[in-house]
């Protein structure tokens, strides 16, 4: 018997603020389902983020940073991510 | 109690009479200090009906039990008046050195009334009190002007000024120190009324806190705190940060709110100025964030360029709301902006309604060719130039979007985006529903900083789907935080750093003053805080109607879609007077006073 197992669908990161500066780029394209598996993914594709973005520990994402996933604000990494999907990573300090 | 004086000073200019008067234990102990204590002030010393650029208007300077203690951002002076922009309370901060000194003269706030009869400089040295003629300063910029006192008086003095706006009465002027601004509603135009051209303190008396080692332990953890993630938008880019994600999710004001999204957002956006146009990065007095980028100009050629401070606010306002985008002509108007002395929001936002005049056909009374058009950067440097000196269209620029619109006419004001006189901030409140109860219930109008309630709108702690008293539960309560950092005179760019703000910031107060706080305290003084400034909105002839948004948010169009409706506003405006225990025409009743405690103090 044989599976197959479908690849992880591409996620393009858009990046603002701190993030933004550290990766040096403003969109990354990624592969996850889950923001979760996008915030790992990231770790990898931008090394940068690692310590003051990302932990380096979980791959998750530190305090003072947040997702913007199909216009939710979200720091849960396990919401699922549609096909095609677009996410923004921000400051969760919101405003000024 | 610990951290105060318990007395503020009372300079009279028509009389040149000084006296000193207590401020009673249960005022800080009920209203904190800062704006809680400037709002009391004014409460006291404003009559109802009072003209706002009358010399019966009280022109008030407060500090707080933190200034001058080292806790990290709390070297902040609240200013208070009646504003003559919105004919309501007009209350800012400013930070930096002058809280200091104001603080040191032995006095917790001072309270300036009167009109001098020829343009003066006030000199409180040390709690004394003396006049110089200012003829000499009139037309420098408020930075010129405290480089002369200095020099003349001493290094030790701190200087507020206005620019050339607060002394031709533009009303929404803004007095300056120390490269800060105590910016919206209006306080320039109101010590230009008074014929003040500048104010020197210089102290040397602070008050003894209680408990000093464990109040510089406490300090130390959050300045910490303070250098950690949640602060490093701040530290990292500033404020301007916003401008590109704001545009990407469709709340920038563009174009006189015509839009949410600005073409050209990329080339304005924090990060490009930063990488393109940065220079430095400087703090306030005791501030270990150390928010306040600067930037240069860079289409010099090799001549001279200009270097600015810029904050968001700023950049939107002379950005993507008059449809400018070019980063070199926003940074040389942010700089036009604090040499003339005034609001950049108001001033860009009234620049931004004259430009959809212009679009519309709407005539203003003046030559077209000095109506600026959207888009058209230089126009809008010759504009702040014609508003601070009150020339040609100027004139009636510096009255402000909403006087403009009443006279110009011609159905202009519904595109007049302000709420109670007051020019809405950067944040569309079309799809931030939230704030969008926030701008229009806000004591001092449309204001970003009295109501922080943007915050739930971009978090995942509050559903986009939230029924209205969800909402006007959590406006509410960013009221009152906002009203408890303002009084506290705590930077609010510190809030994250607290994990329990109300908790952590009572026992720094313990520490302060010696005076046991609890959390619970704090929450009920700033609610407190926000009625009493409702008090004095009721007393100077607020009315419901005043409570609400401009006519172009509530409903859609195909540039800007929109969550709100009028029914929908209204809705959370009732929910919003049911929270806060208020009569359903927003008025406050006498036992609810009594009950928060309010009424003991203002009698
Ligand atoms: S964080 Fe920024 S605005 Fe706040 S006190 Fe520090 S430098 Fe000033």
């Amino acid at each position: 018997m044989t599976f197959s197992v479908a690849a992880p669908p591409a996620v393009a990161v858009e990046l603002f603020g701190v993030p933004r500066l550290l990766a040096a780029q403003r969109h990354v394209v990624v592969a996850g389902r889950t923001l979760g598996e996008v915030a790992g993914a990231l770790a990898g594709a931008c090394p940068a983020l690692l310590g003051p973005v990302l932990d380096p520990g979980t791959g998750w994402l530190v305090d003072g940073y947040i997702f913007v996933a199909g216009e939710r604000f979200s720091r849960d990494p396990g919401r699922v991510l549609g096909e095609g999907a677009s996410v923004l990573l921000v400051s969760s300090v919101a405003g000024g | 109690m610990h951290g105060t004086h318990g007395r503020f000073l009372r300079v009279d200019l028509t009389e040149r009479s000084v006296a000193a008067e207590a401020i009673p234990d249960t005022v800080f102990a009920g209203l904190i200090g800062g704006i809680g204590l400037a709002s009391w002030l004014l409460v006291r010393h404003c009559p109802p009906g009072a003209d706002p650029l009358g010399p019966e208007n009280p022109l008030v300077f407060a500090s707080s039990p933190f200034v001058g203690t080292g806790v990290t951002t709390a070297s902040k002076i609240a200013v208070a008046a009646k504003s003559p922009q919105t004919g309501v309370i007009g209350d800012s901060l400013s930070s930096s050195y002058l809280a200091i000194a104001l603080k040191r003269t032995g006095f917790d706030a001072l309270v300036v009334t009167g009109r001098a009869a020829t343009p003066t400089v006030l000199v409180v040295d040390d709690g004394r009190v003396s006049y110089r003629p200012a003829n000499d300063l009139l037309g420098l910029a408020p930075e010129r002007v405290a480089e002369t006192l200095r020099a003349e008086l001493g290094g030790g003095f701190r200087v507020a000024a206005i620019g050339v706006a607060g002394e031709r009465g533009v009303r929404y002027a803004a007095i300056a120190n120390d490269g800060r601004l105590a910016g919206r509603t209006g306080s320039g135009a109101v010590m230009g009324s008074k014929g003040l051209k500048a104010i020197a303190i210089r102290g040397s008396r602070l008050p003894a806190v209680a408990d000093p080692k464990g109040l510089a332990a406490a300090a130390r953890d959050l300045a910490g705190r303070s250098r950690g993630p949640a602060t490093a938008k701040y530290r990292e880019v500033g404020t301007a940060a916003n401008l590109a994600f704001f545009d990407r999710i469709g709340v920038l004001p563009t174009r006189n709110f015509q839009s949410g999204h600005f073409a050209q957002a990329e080339a304005i956006g924090g990060e490009t100025l930063l990488l393109e146009h940065g220079t430095d990065k400087h703090g306030c007095a005791a501030c270990t964030v150390g928010c306040e980028h600067h930037y240069r100009t860079r289409d010099g050629n090799g001549g001279p360029e200009t270097d600015a401070r810029l904050e968001y606010e700023t950049l939107f306002a002379l950005g993507s709301l008059c449809g400018v985008g070019d980063p070199n002509d926003v940074l040389r108007a942010a700089a036009r902006c604090d040499d003339l002395g005034m609001d950049a929001i108001s001033a860009g936002a009234t620049i931004a309604w004259a430009m959809e005049c212009r679009e519309r056909g709407v005539d203003l009374g003046s030559p077209m060719d000095e109506v600026p058009a959207f888009g058209d950067g230089p126009a809008v440097l010759r504009a702040l130039d014609a508003i601070g000196a009150r020339t040609g269209i100027g004139d009636l620029l510096a009255e402000g979007s909403r006087r403009a619109a009443e006279i110009v006419g011609q159905g202009s004001d519904a595109w007049a985006m302000h709420v109670k006189g007051l020019e809405l901030p950067g944040y569309d409140p079309r799809k931030l529903q939230t704030l969008a109860l926030g701008l229009a219930v806000g004591t001092r109008g449309a204001c970003h900083n009295r109501s922080s309630a943007y915050e739930v709108d971009l978090s995942d702690r509050l559903d986009p789907d939230a029924e209205a008293t969800m909402r006007a539960t959590a406006a509410a309560a960013a009221e009152d935080q906002a009203a408890i950092l303002d009084s506290l005179t705590l930077c609010k760019f510190l809030r994250h750093a607290f994990a329990d703000l109300p908790a952590e910031a009572a026992a720094l107060h313990s520490l302060v003053t010696g005076s046991p706080t609890t959390a619970d305290d704090l929450l009920r003084s700033g609610e407190r805080i926000t009625n009493l400034k409702k008090g004095f909105n009721i007393a100077q002839g607020w009315t419901r109607t005043d409570d609400t948004l401009p006519p172009r948010v509530l409903s859609a169009t195909p540039e800007a879609p929109t969550d709100l409706s009028r029914p929908w506003l209204d809705q959370m405006i009732a929910a919003y007077y049911g929270v806060r225990g208020w009569a359903a025409d927003g008025t406050i009743p006498l036992a609810h006073s009594a009950r928060i405690g309010l009424s003991g103090l203002v009698e």
